[in-house]
C-alpha cells in the first residue's frame, strides 16, 4: 500500500453527507475481478485462495487506477449470492467458474421448479468459503485503508439469478410464488448483514443493487411489490443511508425516491446528461454518482482526450454544488484501455477542485 | 360465435399472454372453418402488434410481453399440429442466437426468441456460454440470415469482437446483430455488427428491420 486514504476517505463521505468541506470532486470505479485479474496478473482462483492475498490484489488495484473508492467485488449479493445459495441447496452445477472474471450462475438453475422455491434452503454465509473470504478481505481492506467498507444488498438481483426469466412470468401467473422467493432471499440478505456486522463492522452505508427498478424489466408498481418493500424493511433493520444502483436502460430514479429515502443515486443510463441537471435540481440533496461517462463509448473506443472532455462536463454541469461522485456508467470492461481510466483522476485534477470554476 | 368474433376473443387471449385459451380458440377457429391465414393475420400476429404498441405506451411490460410470447408460440403450434402441414406459416428465414462465451445471462435473448419464433422466424438457440467457434460452427452448418451475439457484461464485448472477427473472416455473409444493456452505436462498430439493441424488444424490432 503506497497511498494515504484518508483524504479518499473525506472526500467521498464527505460528499455522500453534502458537506462542504470536500477539496475536490471525488473518484469512484466499479473494478470488478476481471480489472483486478488483468492488473495483478492472478486468476479469479487465485484471489479467492486467501484473504489476504485477495484483500492486496484489491488495494493494488484500486490503487493503480487512482480512485478514491476501494470495495470488495465478490462482497456483492449477485454471483456470490448465487453461489451460496447453490452450495446450500446441492445445487453447484448451476454455477460457472472463469479463470479471469467472476462467477456465474446460470439463471433460474436453482429454483427451476415451484417446489424449489418451496424447499429453498437460505445459505449461512458463515459457512460458505467465497463469502468468509470476501468478508475477511473487507475487514483487512478496512483496517489498511481506514477506508469503511459499505456492504451491497439485493432482492431482484438474486431472484433473476435463482429464478431467471421464469420470475417475470411469475409475476403475472403466481405472484404469492414469487413474494415467497423474495422473502427467502430477504433473510438470506440479513445473514450477509449479520455476518458482515460480526467479522468487518457497521457498515457506513448500504449500496443497494436495485436492478427492478427498470421500466425495460417491469412497471414501477411491480418494482416496489418485489423489490421496494423489502429495502424499506433492510432500512428499519439497518440504520445507516441507503444508496441505489441500478444499470438498466431506463431506470426509475426520479419515481423511487419519492418512495424509498436514498441518499445517493448511481446508474448506468440515461446517458442524456440534461436527465442528471434535471434530476439534480429536482433533488439537490441526492448525490449523483455517474451521470453518462460512458465505457462502451469514450472509455473504450476513444482517446484519454475523449475521457477528459466529458469528465469536464459533467463535472461543470454536475459538481459545482457539491454532492457528485465522477465514475464510468458501469464496471470496467476487460478491454478499455488504461489510460482512458488514469484520465478521469487527471481531469478532475484539473477541473474538479472545489469551488467549480464554471468558466 | 360469428367468425371475426372468435379472432377477436383469440387476439384478446395472445394479449392476456393466455395459452391455454388460446389453443382452446386456434382449434375452435380451424373447426368453424377460418383460414389459417385469417387466423394468423387477424388474432395471432395482431396480437403481438398490439402487445408491442402497448409495450411502447408503457401499459405493457417485460412480464406482459413474454406471457404474449408464450400465448403466440401455443397458438402457432397448434395452428400447425391441426393442419399437419408445416408450411402454413411461411418461413421468414433462420436465426442462430447466443449469449457470447464467458456471459450466461439470458433474459433479453429469451424474450427475443419467445417473441419471434411465433411469427414465422426458425430459430436456432446456441444457449448462453457460447464460445465463437460454436457460433462458427453452427453458422457453417445451416446458414443462417441473421446471427445474434447476446451479452449483459460489459466484459461481452471484447468476446462480441472476437466472434464478428472470425464469422467475417471465415466469409459468413449473415447478417450480424448485438445485445446487450450497455451497447453503444461507438462499440457496435467497434464490434463490426450490422446492428446492436440495448433491450429485447429493441432486438425483436431491429431483427426484423435486418431481415
Amino acid at each position: 500500500m503506497v497511498k494515504d486514504w484518508t483524504a479518499s476517505v473525506n472526500r467521498i463521505f464527505r460528499t455522500i453527507a453534502g458537506s462542504k468541506r470536500v477539496d475536490k470532486v471525488p473518484f469512484l470505479a466499479f473494478a470488478g475481478e476481471q480489472m483486478i485479474c488483468r492488473v495483478t496478473g492472478k486468476t479469479v482462483k487465485e484471489l479467492y485462495s486467501s484473504p489476504k492475498v485477495y484483500a492486496n490484489a484489491i488495494i493494488n488495484t484500486f490503487e493503480f487506477l487512482n480512485t478514491d473508492s476501494i470495495n470488495v467485488p465478490s462482497a456483492y449479493a449477485g454471483p456470490s449470492e448465487a453461489l451460496a445459495f447453490a452450495e446450500a441447496n446441492n445445487k453447484l452445477e448451476a454455477i460457472k467458474w472463469f479463470d479471469y472474471q467472476p462467477l456465474m450462475c446460470k439463471q433460474g438453475e436453482i429454483c427451476k421448479s415451484e417446489e424449489d422455491i418451496e424447499k429453498l434452503e437460505i445459505p449461512d454465509h458463515s459457512k460458505n468459503n467465497l463469502w468468509k473470504t470476501s468478508l475477511l478481505s473487507a475487514k483487512m481492506i478496512n483496517e489498511k485503508t481506514k477506508f469503511p467498507q459499505v456492504i451491497s444488498l439485493s432482492i431482484w438481483s438474486v431472484v433473476q439469478e435463482l429464478r431467471g426469466i421464469e420470475a417475470y412470468k411469475d409475476m403475472r401467473r403466481n405472484p404469492d410464488l414469487l413474494l415467497k422467493l423474495c422473502e427467502k432471499i430477504f433473510e438470506s440478505q440479513m445473514d450477509i448483514y449479520e455476518n458482515w456486522l460480526e467479522i468487518v463492522g457497521m457498515p457506513p452505508n448500504v449500496f443497494i443493487a436495485g436492478y427492478s427498478f427498470n421500466r425495460h424489466m417491469m412497471s414501477f408498481q411491480d418494482s416496489m411489490r418485489y423489490e421496494g418493500q423489502y429495502i424499506k424493511r433492510m432500512m428499519n433493520k439497518i440504520r445507516v443511508p441507503f444508496m441505489l444502483h441500478n444499470c438498466g436502460t431506463s431506470p426509475y430514479f426520479t419515481e423511487v425516491v419519492k418512495e424509498i429515502n436514498f441518499v445517493a443515486v448511481n446508474g448506468s443510463h440515461p446517458l442524456d446528461i440534461e436527465y442528471w441537471i434535471d434530476f439534480k435540481k429536482k433533488y439537490p440533496k441526492i448525490t449523483i454518482i455517474g451521470a453518462n461517462i460512458d465505457v462502451s463509448r469514450e472509455m473504450l473506443t476513444g482517446n484519454p482526450s475523449d475521457v477528459e472532455k466529458k469528465v469536464k462536463e459533467n463535472i461543470l454541469k454536475l459538481a459545482p454544488e457539491g454532492r457528485y461522485i465522477c465514475c464510468p456508467v458501469c464496471s470496467l470492461p476487460w478491454g478499455v484501455p488504461i489510460p482512458n481510466i488514469l484520465a478521469i483522476p487527471k481531469a478532475i485534477e484539473k477541473y474538479g477542485h472545489y469551488p467549480i470554476k464554471i468558466n | 360465435m360469428n367468425e371475426e368474433k372468435l379472432l377477436e376473443k383469440l387476439k384478446s387471449a395472445i394479449l392476456k399472454g393466455d395459452p391455454n385459451k388460446s389453443i382452446e380458440l386456434v382449434n375452435e377457429s380451424i373447426k368453424v372453418g377460418i383460414q389459417v391465414k385469417e387466423i394468423l393475420n387477424k388474432a395471432i400476429l395482431k396480437g403481438a402488434e398490439e402487445a408491442g404498441n402497448l409495450y411502447e405506451n408503457d401499459e405493457y411490460f417485460l412480464p406482459d410481453l413474454l406471457m404474449t410470447g408464450d400465448a403466440i408460440n401455443a397458438a402457432t403450434e397448434t395452428l400447425k399440429n391441426s393442419l399437419k402441414e408445416k408450411s402454413v406459416i411461411e418461413s421468414k428465414g433462420t436465426i442462430l442466437i447466443g449469449t457470447v462465451e464467458g456471459d450466461i445471462h439470458d433474459i433479453g435473448k429469451s424474450l427475443v426468441i419467445s417473441l419471434l419464433q411465433g411469427q414465422g422466424f426458425e430459430i436456432v438457440d446456441l444457449g448462453s456460454d457460447v464460445p465463437p467457434e460454436e457460433f462458427l460452427r453452427k453458422a457453417k452448418e445451416i446458414n443462417p440470415r441473421l446471427i445474434g451475439l447476446s451479452g449483459l457484461m460489459t466484459m461481452s464485448i471484447s468476446k462480441m469482437v472476437e466472434t464478428v472477427n472470425l464469422l467475417k473472416n471465415e466469409n459468413i455473409q449473415s447478417k450480424i446483430i448485438v445485445g446487450g444493456g450497455i451497447l453503444s452505436k461507438e462499440s457496435c462498430e467497434m464490434i463490426g455488427a450490422d446492428d446492436f439493441a440495448k433491450d429485447g424488444w429493441e432486438g425483436v424490432k431491429k431483427i426484423k428491420n435486418l431481415i
